[in-house]
């Protein structure tokens, strides 16, 4: 599998996270978005005409859209990232599927405009991406309530991993997370799965790995 | 403890109104629930014109110091915790007991000057709600019998507008939401923001609750809009 990426991208995260998750070991292709516009050039327009990243190509398979890639892989190597395999679990995980494009097009937007100078209404895209951080935050709380972690029950799946990157890098947008406290420890739960991979601006939790060498009076009883 | 000098005069200090029935006047601000702040990790708070990283230790010791990292102004809160220290996500000092620097890891065998310190404030738990302070308080922060936290949320609108929805005022208003008793807790915010900590009924089921939480979600719709109209 062929991952047309960009290190940068919170969508190109999403696929690169998971499939670091699942032990998906994909060949990347570093397109130049920034200052090259590669991802605007005849052959990769030709690939995708909405001339959008991420890109999956597997044999015969083109796919342009984040999460259709995220369902692909999960269903592809390991398909309990899918959800559950009732009704209610199966569009539980759709409807966040298409959240997590509310999230890209307003807490996106709103980094796009305020990082990368992309025009657009800020104090609108900020509102939109409140109201969607507001909706994540109350769903989260519920499922708390009923000793579920995640977005679809108590496993991970490709509905966390789709809505994880934009709302992480939310602050960059001007929208502190500050607010969120069941969204702050939902991140958390990502952040610890094994295999969590990060991307400039999302760190890991140093925490889960030892203190690096011995405190200072040690060292010193150490020398003495 | 309260190291930032003197005791402060904006609203962070609740103005104590004895002739409400329904409204327990207390010199703590409420800052966060305690389930929100699991051991080993830490969170942003606020307290009047201060930013706080309120952080519990793998032990559950709960603490609420500047949000500011000395070295090069971090946020702590951003930090991370190993046993009883929290230590900045930037170069990984790390402070102990006190707000004290123990351990600078570009100089692991120097141990840090006392001067190395991070302001500290007051903090208390009681009823599942953190409670903090410039200056030590009297007594401690109240207990609420019969209920449990439930929700922090933030309203965009003054604390006093806030309060007047509920159908009170200052920081502490025990009321009925949504046909549930419960106990509001009302923290001032920069920004002419206000901090909502719910706290309800012990022993209700998930779905009383998921009722409660719209009903408050709506009470934050309305209170918005009303400031929008006024502004």
């Amino acid at each position: 599998m062929i991952l047309y990426d960009y290190i940068l991208s919170p969508s190109c995260y999403r696929v690169r996270l998971l499939a670091a998750l699942i032990g998906r070991r994909l060949d990347l292709w570093a397109v130049d978005v920034h200052p090259g516009q590669e991802h605007l050039s005849e052959p990769m327009l030709a690939l995708n005409p909405a001339g959008t990243i991420p890109v999956l190509t597997d044999d015969g398979l083109v796919l342009t859209e984040s999460t259709a890639i995220l369902t692909y892989l999960a269903a592809h190597d390991a398909p309990a990232w899918l959800g559950e395999d009732t009704a209610a679990m199966r569009a539980r995980v759709a409807q966040w599927l298409a959240f997590a494009q509310r999230l890209t097009d307003s807490a996106g937007a709103a980094r796009a405009h305020d990082m990368l100078l992309a025009p657009g209404d800020i104090d609108a895209l900020r509102g939109q991406a409140t109201q969607a951080l507001r909706e994540l935050e109350a769903a989260l709380s519920a499922g708390r309530r009923r000793g579920e972690s995640f977005l679809a029950g108590n496993r991970p799946t490709i509905a966390d991993i789709a809505c994880f990157p934009h709302v992480a890098l939310a602050p960059d947008g001007g929208l502190p997370l500050d607010p969120y406290p069941s969204i702050r420890l939902w991140m958390r739960a990502i952040r610890a799965l094994d295999g969590f991979i990060e991307m400039p601006g999302i760190h890991r939790l140093h925490e889960l790995k030892p203190e690096p060498g011995p405190m200072p009076e040690v060292i010193r009883k150490e020398q003495a | 403890m309260g190291m930032m000098g003197a005791a402060c005069s904006d609203p962070c200090a609740s103005a104590p109104t004895p002739d409400t029935g329904d409204t327990v006047p207390t010199d703590w601000t409420p800052a966060a629930l305690s389930d929100d702040i699991p051991v080993a990790s830490a969170a942003p708070g606020q307290l009047g014109p201060h930013d706080l990283a309120i952080w519990r230790s793998a032990s559950g010791r709960i603490a609420a110091w500047a949000d500011r990292c000395p070295h090069r102004g971090m946020r702590l809160s951003h930090g991370f915790v190993r046993g009883e220290r929290l230590s900045c996500i930037y170069h990984g000092w790390g402070y102990g007991e006190g707000g004290q620097c123990v351990r600078i890891p570009a100089h692991p065998e120097l141990t840090p000057p006392e001067a190395i310190r991070v302001p500290v404030f007051s903090v208390a738990e009681a009823s599942g709600v953190i409670w903090v302070a410039e200056e030590a308080p009297d007594g401690p922060p109240p207990e609420f019998p019969g209920v449990v936290a439930f929700r922090s949320l933030q309203v965009s609108a003054a604390p006093e507008a806030l309060a007047a929805a509920l159908g009170g005022t200052g920081t502490v208003i025990e009321t009925v939401l949504g046909g549930a008793q419960v106990v509001a807790l009302i923290q001032p915010l920069r920004g002419g923001a206000a901090g909502l900590h719910l706290l309800a009924p012990e022993g209700s089921d998930p779905a009383a609750l998921d009722a409660l939480s719209a009903e408050v979600e709506a009470l934050r719709r309305r209170v918005e809009a009303a400031e929008e109209m006024t502004a």
